[in-house]
Order: C-alpha cells, then sequence, then structure tokens
C-alpha cells in the first residue's frame, strides 16, 4: 500500500503540488475581505507607499531641472502680468484725473493716445493719433489730466507732433501761484524744468504750484505745469534761481487731450493796435 | 544551488518593481504586460513545472501584497503559468529560456491559459464576458507577448555579442 502510494505520488508529485497551491489561491481570493487578512493588507499597502515615496523622491529629483525650467517660464509670465497690471493702474489713475480735468474746464478737447515718443538732441516730442482731421491745429496746447504737458507744432490728417515742455525750444509763460510772480518755463536739469525771470524780491517756497499764466499767449490761464523742487538765490544776479519739478510724468504717459485754445479776438486786436 | 535562488530572488524583486512602473506607464485601456508572469514562465522553463508553479505562487504572492493588494489573484494566475510553461521545460536546452522565439510562443500559451483560467475571477459582475475576454485575456496575451519579443530579442543580442 505504501509503495503504491509512494510510487503515486512521484508519478503525479507535480499535478499534487499544483492542486494545492491552487486550492491555497482560491483560498487567499476568499478571504480578501476577511478581518484576519486585513492587517496583511495594511502590511502591504504600507510597504507599497513606502516604496513609492522613495522612488517619487528620486524621479522628482531629476525632474528639478525641468520643474525649475517651468518655473522661470511661469515666472516670467508673471512677472509680465505683473507689468501689465501696473500699466492698467498707471493709465487708470491718468483716465480718471483726464475725466475730472474734462469736467473743469470749458475749452473743447479732443482725446488722443500717444503712439510715439522722441528724445533726441535736447528735441522732446510726443506723436499723438489725432491730426487736422479732428479739429486739431498747430499752436493747441496738449494736457493730460495731472497738468500741461505741451503745444502742437505740427498736424497732419490722421496725426500730429507735439513738443512738451522738456524740449530745448519750449517756453511757457507761466505763475507761480503763492507768490503772484510771473516768468517763463522752459527745460531744466535731469528731467526737471526751471522758472526764469523770477525776481529775488518774491518769496518763493518748496511745494508752490507753477501754473501757466494769464500772459501766455499759447495756453489758457490755471494749468498746472508742477511744482517748486529748489529755490536759490546767486549774488549778483537779480533773479531767483527756481527748480520745478514737472506735475506730468512724460515717461508713462499714454493718453493726453488736445485743447481747442484761441486767445480772445478783441484782446488780439488791441495788442496788435499797441 | 544558493546563488541560484538568490539570483531568481533578486529578478523576482525586479519584475515586482518593473511589472509597477508598467502598471502605471505602460498600460493601454487598463491592460498592461504581464512582466511578473513571464518571469515565472521563464524560471519554469529553466527549472521545470514543480519549481516554476512554486515561484508563480511565492512570487505572485508578493505581487498581490505589495501590488494588485487582491491576494491569491496573482498567485492563482502565475502558478498556471509557471505549470502550463513547465510543460516545455527541457534539462539541457537553457536557449528555450527567453533566448529565441519559441520563448515568446510558450509564454503566449501559458498566459493565454492563466488569463482564460482567471476570466471568471476578472468578470466576476460583468454582463459581456466576451468583452472582457477579448480585453484581458486576448489583450494581456498579446500584449506580453509583444514584450516577450523585446525581451528575447535584447537577450538574444546581449548573449550572441558578449
Amino acid at each position: 500500500m505504501f509503495k503504491w502510494l509512494s510510487e503515486f505520488y512521484r508519478l503525479s508529485k507535480n499535478y499534487i503540488v499544483f492542486a494545492l497551491l491552487l486550492s491555497f489561491s482560491f483560498f487567499l481570493i476568499s478571504v480578501n475581505n476577511n478581518v484576519h487578512t486585513r492587517g496583511l493588507q495594511t502590511v502591504g499597502l504600507l510597504t507599497t507607499s513606502y516604496l513609492e515615496n522613495l522612488v517619487r523622491s528620486v524621479t522628482d529629483y531629476f525632474s528639478l531641472s525641468s520643474r525649475n525650467a517651468d518655473l522661470e517660464r511661469e515666472n516670467a509670465q508673471l512677472i509680465d502680468l505683473t507689468a501689465k497690471i501696473r500699466r492698467a493702474l498707471i493709465e487708470n489713475d491718468q483716465l480718471r484725473a483726464m475725466l475730472k480735468f474734462r469736467d473743469k474746464t470749458s475749452a473743447p478737447l479732443t482725446p488722443a493716445n500717444v503712439i510715439g515718443r522722441s528724445t533726441e538732441g535736447g528735441k522732446s516730442l510726443l506723436t499723438l493719433d489725432v491730426g487736422g482731421n479732428d479739429n486739431v491745429h498747430v499752436g493747441d496746447p496738449v494736457v493730460s489730466g495731472s497738468g500741461l504737458v505741451g503745444n502742437v507744432i505740427v498736424a497732419s490728417g490722421n496725426f500730429c507732433l507735439v513738443r512738451t515742455l522738456f524740449d530745448g525750444d519750449s517756453r511757457i509763460a507761466a505763475r507761480l501761484t503763492t507768490a503772484a510772480a510771473d516768468g517763463i518755463v522752459i527745460a531744466g536739469k535731469f528731467g526737471e524744468l526751471a522758472m526764469k525771470n523770477i525776481s529775488r524780491r518774491y518769496v518763493v517756497g518748496k511745494g508752490d504750484v507753477v501754473e501757466t499764466s494769464a500772459l501766455s499767449t499759447l495756453v489758457p490761464a490755471g494749468i498746472v505745469i508742477g511744482f517748486v523742487s529748489r529755490t536759490a538765490d546767486e549774488t549778483g544776479n537779480i533773479f531767483k534761481e527756481v527748480d520745478v519739478q514737472p506735475a506730468v510724468d512724460l515717461s508713462s504717459i499714454s493718453a493726453v487731450f488736445v485743447m481747442q485754445y484761441a486767445r480772445p479776438t478783441e484782446a488780439v486786436d488791441l495788442e496788435k493796435t499797441r | 544551488m544558493t546563488k541560484k535562488l538568490l539570483g531568481y530572488v533578486g529578478l523576482g524583486v525586479l519584475a515586482i518593481v518593473l511589472q509597477k512602473f508598467l502598471d502605471d506607464y505602460a498600460a493601454i485601456n487598463a491592460v498592461s504586460p504581464q512582466l511578473v508572469i513571464l518571469f515565472v514562465i521563464y524560471v519554469a522553463l529553466r527549472e521545470g513545472q514543480l519549481f516554476g508553479a512554486c515561484n508563480g505562487f511565492v512570487i505572485g504572492f508578493f505581487q498581490d501584497l505589495l501590488v494588485t493588494h487582491f491576494l491569491g489573484f496573482t498567485s492563482f494566475v502565475a502558478v498556471i503559468a509557471g505549470f502550463v510553461a513547465g510543460f516545455f521545460y527541457k534539462e539541457n536546452d537553457v536557449e528555450l529560456a527567453a533566448k529565441n522565439l519559441g520563448f515568446v510562443w510558450i509564454s503566449a500559451i501559458a498566459l493565454f491559459v492563466s488569463e482564460l483560467a482567471a476570466l471568471p475571477i476578472i468578470a466576476s459582475g460583468e454582463l459581456n464576458y466576451f468583452n472582457v475576454f477579448l480585453k484581458f485575456t486576448v489583450g494581456t496575451t498579446v500584449y506580453t507577448s509583444v514584450f516577450a519579443t523585446v525581451i528575447v530579442f535584447i537577450n538574444g543580442r546581449r548573449v550572441r555579442y558578449v
């Protein structure tokens, strides 16, 4: 009997083991949701999580350069976005100021966009997208919400060129509101303006408002030009040295008004009779 | 023998790790090449039916424990694959083990039989058995056979030039 059994096992050993292994596999499948195997499954799950975490930290290390490139790209986009937002905020402020200015003034105003800037050889010119077709004429004053920008010197059908206060040839009759003194505003040093012909007898302080004078034949009176930033009395000079911080930031200006201004004809005629 | 056994353990661990990657990155519509089963077939062709089936159970158990988290399923498939592959075991024919195209045919047969046997487990709750058969039985067999062809090609070249 034993011999027969031993012979049977020798011949069918593979099948017996196979059947046992299959049975045990079935048993494992059947006890998958059993409470006793949960512990084993948890251990497996934790081991896998730990190993995956380990692998991920390695792959993360190798993907650092591409992540860095992505972040640099994102950073560039954010910088661009911030610049756009900042530009929009500045433009918003300018437009609000322009709206206030429009409500205050009675002269007809033509809105215009600044489409070009030129600051070569002592010149400081702006190109606007309005011209003769928009009723813009040579000599018309150009203003922003903050104050005077300059005067139109050339006008074509759809465009015009503006000489700003910083141009070497610009001369604007101006008035110090506190001292009630008239003078001439010209381009100064380092992005500032200078006010000339102010007698030393006037008391001029830092922060005093400088605006266009009623004596001007080019611009109406009362438009802000800037604020006094420095005054000095030089020995042997009967006039004060007055530096003026301009009210308008020409580097960021994007929209302006062209004023249709003409001196009252009666005053002009009267001046001609002299 | 111990050295050989340790070699198989190392290969088995590598197969499980690679299987995890294949499941994550090479799966097409939830069907991935069964590298662990290929390893079981490879061992069965080198060591015989009994060793192949036992190896299938052990590696299948660890695969279930660490990757699938469904205890018994891979053991079941791998035991059948190892057992079927063991029929093709020839003591003096080492070339058959992943070095010529015979390995691909044997793998395809062993895989098809084992996946077919596992079909009732995979398709439990499914109404359309034929779709599951096409997707998992045929799909896995074809995909894994393609993978086996690549292994044979690489292994054959390596053996030829070394």
